[in-house]
C-alpha cells in the first residue's frame, strides 16, 4: 500500500525539473489557429449495452481547444461539449445529458484534459480557473453541471435566464455582445434566442469557430419563436460580414451524410454527417429562412428548419403502411 | 398476498393462480399423469419413461407472470441485465423478452411445448447471437424440457406474428440449419401457403398441432399486411404481436385493422380467452401514457397482459380513427393512424387520471 502511494505521488507530482517553464501563450498572432475535426465521431452501436466506445469522446481540435461528444449509448441526445484554454482560465461550454458522475464521468474527463494541458504548458491545474457555462437552458446541455459544483477554482452558470445573462455581465440581451478574456484569448458572446429564450452564440477569436448551440446545427433546429430566431439569424449574418469564421459548430448531429433524418431518440447513427458546418451553409439557411412564412419542416440541404413544430417532431413515417 | 393452499378434501380445486377451477394441484385429477404427487407440477416424481402430458384442461391452464420485466437502465451502455429474460409461465409455456438495452423495441417471444413439438412465436429485433442469443436460450430451454419429459428430441417450429416486422423477424436467421426445425417463410404468399390459408386468407383460420396441444392461426392484417394472431387452446391466450399490445399501435391499413379486430371479437365470443399477450410494452403504468420510441429505460412500464375486454375497446377506438389521420389515446394502448410514429396529442381520455411519471436523471 505504501509503495503504491509513493508511486502515485511521484506520478502525479509536477515534474518541475522537466516541465517547460510557464510561458504566456500567444492567442492573437497567428489566427485562425489551425485545427481539425475527427473523420468520424462516435455515433452509437447496434446494441447499446455492447457499446465499447468511451463515455465521452475527447478530440483535441488543436493544442488549446477540445471538442467532446457524449456517447449515444449514454444519452441518445449525444451532445457536443467544448473546452477553450486561455493563459488564465478554461471555458467549458455545455455539460451533456447525464447527471450523475457515477453514470457518466464528465467531471473526470474534463479534469484529465485540464491536467494534460497544464502538464504540456507548464501550469498547475489548480491555478487554472474553470468557467462552466452552457449554450442554452435545456437539460441536455447542463445535466452534468452538478458534477462541477464542488470543484475548486470553478465558477458555473446558474439555471435561470437572469443568472445566465448575469454570468456574462450582459445588460442588454440579446443584442449586446460581450468579450470574455480567458487570458490572451477572447471569446465573443451574444444572445441568440429562438430555439429557446435563453441562448447564446459564442465566437472564439483564436480558432475563429462560431458556436451556434441548438439554434443552428446539423439536424432538426426546433424553432420555438420564429421572429426571435430570425432576428438571431440576422445578427449572425451581420457577424459573418464583420468577422472571419472558419467553422460553424452546433450541439448535435441528426442527419446522415446523404441528408437522411435520424429520428428523435435513436441510439445508432452509423452514417452520420460531420458536426461542423460551413459559413456558406449558414448563409444559405438564412436565404431559405427568408422564404418561410408558415410553420413546418424545411430542409436547407444541410439542416432541417422546424418552424414552430412541437419539440420532437420528426419526418419519420410508419414504414409498413399498405393499401388493400 | 399469500395464497391459501388448495383444500384437497373438496372436489373443486384452485389452480396456481388462485382463480378458476383448473385441475392442477389435484393429484387424482385426469390432468395429472399417474404417479403425480400433491404438486403443481404436471411431471410425475419418478417417471418410468417418456412423459405424455394431458393438455385437456378445464378452463385456461394454470399459469402466471410472477416476475417484473427488466426495464433497462438510465445509461444503456452500463446495463448488465441478462440479454434475454426468460420467464416460465407454466411448465409448457415460456415467455422470452429481449433486453431493452440491446434493442429499444424489447420484443417478446413465446415458446410453447406440446407432446410432439415446440413452437417459437416471434424472434426478436437483433440478428447477432452475440448481442441477442435467442437460439442458445431456446436450445437450453428445449434441452431442459426434453430431459424432464424423457423424450428423445423435440421438433421446433419458428413462426412470427409478422414476418415483415423487423422488430420480430431478426432472430430467425439464428435457427437456420438447426436440426429438426421448421422456419416460417417471410414473403406473404409463401406465408399463406405455409399455414394452408392460400385460399382463405384472411377470413379463414388453420391450426398448428404440437401434439395434443393445438395452436390456432388467425390472419389479422392491419398493422402488418402479413399479421397473424396465434391462439393457444391450452392457456387460452391470444398472441397478437403488433396488432394489439399495450403501446403505440401503428395502423398500416385501417380497414384491415378493423376487420381483424372484428375477427378477434368473434373469436373471443366463441372461445375462452384469458389474456392477450402482445409483442411489446410501450405504455407506462400510468394510464394513457407511453414511453417515447427508442427509450432504453422504462421503470414505470405497464404489465404485458391485457384482459380480453380490451378487444371491444380497441375495436371501438379503431372505428373511431378509421379514415382519419389521427392518434387516439386509450388507457391501455394508443392508436396511430396515418401519422408519424412520433405524433403527440393533447387530447386525453375523459375520466382517466392524468399522471406524469417521474423523469430519470
Amino acid at each position: 500500500m505504501a509503495a503504491q502511494l509513493v508511486a502515485a505521488v511521484v506520478d502525479g507530482a509536477p515534474q518541475t525539473a522537466e516541465a517547460p517553464i510557464a510561458q504566456q501563450i500567444d492567442f492573437t498572432g497567428h489566427t485562425p489557429a489551425p485545427g481539425s475535426f475527427p473523420a468520424r465521431w462516435i455515433c452509437g452501436s447496434p446494441s447499446c449495452m455492447d457499446n465499447t466506445d468511451p463515455p465521452v469522446q475527447v478530440h483535441w481540435y488543436n493544442e488549446h481547444t477540445v471538442f467532446m461528444r457524449q456517447n449515444k449509448a449514454y444519452s441518445y441526445e449525444a451532445p457536443f461539449m467544448h473546452l477553450y484554454f486561455g493563459n488564465e482560465r478554461v471555458l467549458m461550454l455545455d455539460q451533456g445529458f447525464t447527471t450523475l458522475r457515477s453514470d457518466w464521468p464528465l467531471r473526470d474527463v474534463v479534469d484529465e484534459s485540464i491536467v494534460k494541458w497544464c502538464a504540456r504548458h507548464g501550469r498547475k491545474p489548480e491555478d487554472m480557473e474553470l468557467l462552466a457555462a452552457f449554450s442554452h437552458l435545456h437539460s441536455d446541455h447542463y445535466a452534468a453541471l452538478a458534477q462541477f459544483t464542488d470543484r475548486p477554482n470553478t465558477r458555473y452558470m446558474g439555471l435561470t435566464h437572469e443568472e445566465m445573462v448575469g454570468f456574462w455581465g450582459m445588460t442588454n440581451y440579446p443584442e449586446e455582445r460581450v468579450t470574455l478574456d480567458l487570458g490572451g484569448r477572447n471569446i465573443l458572446i451574444w444572445g441568440s434566442p429562438g430555439h429557446v429564450i435563453s441562448e447564446f452564440a459564442y465566437y472564439d477569436t483564436y480558432t475563429q469557430i462560431l458556436f451556434t448551440g441548438d439554434m443552428f446545427y446539423r439536424g432538426r433546429c426546433y424553432i420555438t419563436y420564429w421572429d426571435k430566431w430570425f432576428d438571431s439569424m440576422k445578427r449572425l449574418m451581420d457577424f459573418l460580414d464583420t468577422h472571419p469564421v472558419t467553422h460553424v459548430v452546433g450541439c448535435h448531429v441528426e442527419c446522415s451524410r446523404t441528408g437522411e433524418d435520424y429520428p428523435y431518440g435513436v441510439t445508432y447513427q452509423p452514417d452520420e454527417a460531420p458536426m461542423h458546418l460551413t459559413v456558406a451553409e449558414l448563409r444559405h439557411a438564412f436565404e431559405v429562412a427568408k422564404t418561410i412564412t408558415k410553420p413546418g419542416i424545411y430542409f436547407t440541404g444541410s439542416v432541417y428548419l422546424c418552424n414552430e413544430t412541437r419539440g420532437t417532431t420528426t419526418i419519420d413515417r410508419n414504414p409498413y403502411r399498405y393499401d388493400s | 398476498m399469500p395464497q391459501s393452499p388448495p383444500n384437497l378434501a373438496t372436489t373443486q380445486f384452485q389452480n396456481s393462480t388462485g382463480q378458476g377451477t383448473g385441475n392442477n394441484g389435484n393429484a387424482d385429477a385426469p390432468y395429472n399423469p399417474p404417479g403425480a404427487k400433491n404438486t403443481d407440477s404436471c411431471l410425475p416424481l419418478h417417471a418410468a419413461g417418456e412423459v405424455t402430458h394431458n393438455y385437456s384442461s378445464n378452463g385456461p391452464a394454470p399459469g402466471n407472470i410472477v416476475f417484473r420485466w427488466l426495464y433497462g437502465s438510465n445509461v444503456a451502455a452500463l446495463n448488465r441485465d441478462p440479454r434475454i429474460q426468460a420467464v416460465q409461465y407454466n411448465e409448457d409455456t415460456y415467455i422470452l423478452r429481449q433486453n431493452v438495452c440491446v434493442h429499444w423495441e424489447a420484443p417478446f417471444s413465446y415458446l410453447l411445448f406440446g407432446n410432439k413439438g415446440a413452437l417459437l412465436i416471434d424472434t426478436g429485433a437483433t440478428p447477432e447471437p452475440a448481442y441477442y442469443p435467442l437460439r442458445e436460450t431456446v436450445d437450453r430451454i428445449v434441452a431442459r424440457w426434453t430431459r424432464f419429459r424423457r423424450k428423445q428430441s423435440v421438433p421446433l417450429t419458428v413462426v412470427m406474428t409478422s414476418a415483415e416486422d423487423i422488430a420480430q423477424n431478426q432472430g430467425i436467421g439464428q435457427f437456420t440449419g438447426r436440426p429438426g426445425t421448421t422456419l416460417a417463410p417471410k414473403p406473404l404468399e409463401e406465408t399463406k401457403r405455409f399455414y394452408k390459408l392460400a385460399g382463405s386468407w384472411p377470413s379463414g383460420a388453420s391450426q398448428i398441432d404440437l401434439g395434443d396441444r393445438i395452436v390456432d392461426v388467425i390472419p389479422t392484417p392491419g398493422t402488418h399486411k402479413d399479421g397473424i394472431t396465434f391462439y393457444d387452446r391450452y392457456n387460452d391466450i391470444l398472441h397478437t404481436g403488433d396488432l394489439l399490445y399495450p403501446g403505440k399501435i401503428n395502423i398500416s391499413n385501417d380497414r384491415d385493422y378493423v376487420a381483424s379486430l372484428e375477427r378477434l371479437k368473434q373469436w373471443r365470443a366463441a372461445n375462452s380467452v384469458k389474456w392477450i399477450l402482445g409483442g411489446h410494452i410501450e405504455m407506462e403504468f400510468a394510464p394513457g401514457k407511453a414511453y417515447p420510441r427508442f427509450a432504453t429505460y422504462k421503470p414505470y412500464e405497464r404489465l404485458l397482459q391485457m384482459n380480453p375486454e380490451l378487444i371491444d375497446d380497441a375495436l371501438a377506438s379503431a372505428r373511431e380513427v378509421a379514415g382519419k389521420q389521427t392518434m387516439l389515446v386509450r388507457p391501455d394502448f394508443i392508436l396511430m393512424n396515418g401519422v408519424s410514429p412520433d405524433e403527440r396529442t393533447r387530447v386525453f381520455p375523459a375520466g382517466v387520471p392524468n399522471i406524469t411519471s417521474p423523469r430519470p436523471f
